[in-house]
């Protein structure tokens, strides 16, 4: 094995790690209201997610090789990588690929370890463009498009990032309030019966969505890397093994479940009603849905968490915990810059050691780092066993008092609609 | 700023599209459910409920297929079109 094979090789298992941590962190998207109403037990949701995931990767047939040219410019416009940085054997765009994905990865994991759903699109690209500015300066990251279409950092990630969570949000409100006046008064067991289905249903949906698109983006960039070190010359299909991998490190992530996002997202933002589930699960649907064919691109995560909250301020006595929404707001806010900053350094230190070393240290960085995060999280384990515990009792009282104090003097206005049920 | 031009309108046409399939079709359902309780009620078999429930279930299916097809068209690098009113599955641009 050469040198250069070696750094490709790091780059694939890196790939496919980010596509991983992808996957847990997102399960929550499709399957945290569903978990939280116990519409699917726990296990079983993640099952039917994770196998939706597979076949929704399987789908992807035709592979957007050019994922990264919405944010910086390390690829041409027919998906091939730039002359300028594949002089050497590929190493400048691999570095670049390489510290970006750590990057992701790392601001993933920690959000993991807060339970906060941050989107993991965002992760990824924030780790890209911070490794590209500190690779090729800010001339090489791709800000505004050139103004024929919604393009850029701008058009592609932060528009929609503010856009798509509203957008989700009214649908879902509209959604819940609505159904909420239709079955009021009916017996328990006709509405839990049959939101039941409607939740699985709508869940289902997004999680093969899911799989379709987010899958699609770490072929993207391992087939980049391929192409970079001259192992793979068609800009038209991606290699079978590719599609293989990507899909099964999707499909098991989702299956771990990342529990303590889904705890969050289920139990922490709003107590939800089968109905409500329903409502927000099938807005988050049809919102990514029509968005991916209107070419609007958005984060999962901003429209399912949207689509939660939504539904909490549409049920008639439901209550939002605003101090929760209002740490995963931030969370968004940083996502971008926070991972663009590991992303930057870690092409720093790589760059600075230089070859195969340099791309060693970046990995072991990585790699400790994730261990770090692994053993921090062993200390307050959260999974399939307590995933739907009261949030405030389970919080601890320290926090629960905390939670109480915050929420007091800012509960929403929802409270006082109350039902005719 | 073009893009905020852009982004505004795919805003409301996603909004649009998310009202009528991502909050209409579970209010169907929902009226679905109410018929089938409704078909129940009073002692009285009222056969009509239950036709009117399974009738909305279905539209509401239908919609679900709908999405299915288009995850799976946009997969294989096709779209679908509304051109003709009812979804067609054209090559993608």
């Amino acid at each position: 094995m050469t040198q250069a094979s070696v750094v490709l090789a790091l780059v694939v298992v890196t790939a496919l790690a980010f596509d991983f941590t992808n996957g847990f962190h997102d399960t929550a998207n499709a399957m945290a209201t569903t978990i939280a109403t116990k519409a699917l037990r726990p296990k079983t949701a993640v099952a039917l997610s994770g196998l939706l995931n597979l076949v929704g990767a399987f789908l992807s047939v035709q592979v957007a090789l050019t994922v990264t040219n919405a944010v910086v410019k390390i690829q041409n416009s027919n998906g091939t990588p730039k002359a300028s940085l594949v002089s050497d054997g590929g190493s400048a765009l691999l570095l670049i690929i390489l510290a970006g994905l750590a990057g992701g990865i790392i601001w993933n994991l920690f959000t993991w370890l807060l339970g906060l759903p941050s989107s993991s699109s965002h992760a990824l690209f924030g780790g890209l463009i911070g490794a590209t500015i500190a690779g090729l300066g800010w001339a090489g990251v791709n800000w505004n498009g050139d103004g024929s279409k919604l393009d850029g950092v701008v058009g592609k990630v932060l528009l929609p990032a503010v856009l798509s969570p509203v957008i989700a949000g009214v649908v879902a409100l509209v959604g819940t309030w609505i159904i909420h006046r239709i079955t009021a008064g009916l017996a328990a067991r006709y509405t839990d019966q049959g939101f039941k289905w409607g939740q699985i249903g709508s869940a289902s949906l997004v999680s093969l969505a899911h799989g379709t698109n987010d899958a699609q983006k770490t072929m993207g960039v391992i087939t980049l890397a391929l192409i970079a070190s001259g192992d793979w010359t068609d800009t038209k299909n991606i290699p079978f093994w590719v599609k293989v991998a990507c899909a099964l490190a999707i499909a098991l992530g989702t299956y771990l479940g990342g529990w303590r996002i889904i705890r969050t997202l289920g139990k922490g933002l709003v107590d939800i009603a089968p109905a409500q589930g329903m409502a927000a699960q099938s807005s988050s649907a049809a919102v990514i849905l029509a968005s991916s064919h209107l070419g609007f691109a958005l984060s999962t995560t901003h429209v399912a968490t949207g689509s939660v909250l939504g539904s909490g301020l549409g049920r008639p006595g439901a209550q939002v915990r605003w101090r929760v929404a209002g740490r995963m707001i931030t969370a968004w806010l940083i996502t971008l810059p926070a991972a663009g900053v590991v992303g930057a350094l870690m092409w720093g230190i790589g760059h600075l050691i230089g070859g195969l070393a340099g791309a060693l240290v970046v990995f072991a960085l990585l790699v400790a780092a994730a261990v770090a995060v692994w053993l921090r999280s062993r200390r307050a384990p959260i999974g399939s066993h307590n995933v739907n515990d009261d949030w405030d009792v389970a919080a601890g009282p320290e926090h629960a008092a905390a939670v109480a104090a915050a929420e007091a003097p800012v509960a929403p206005a929802p409270a006082t609609v109350t039902a005719a049920s | 700023m073009h893009n905020l031009g852009f982004a505004l309108d795919g805003a409301w046409r996603v909004l649009l599209a998310g009202l009528l399939l991502g909050a209409g079709l579970p209010v169907l359902f929902a009226f679905g459910i109410r018929s089938l309780a409704w078909a129940d009620s009073g002692g009285v078999a009222r056969p009509a409920g239950r036709t009117l429930g399974y009738g909305l279930f279905a539209v509401v299916i239908l919609g679900v297929l709908l999405g299915i097809t288009f995850i799976v068209a946009t997969g294989f690098g096709k779209a679908l079109s509304f051109e003709h009113i009812y979804p067609t599955i054209v090559p993608k641009h």
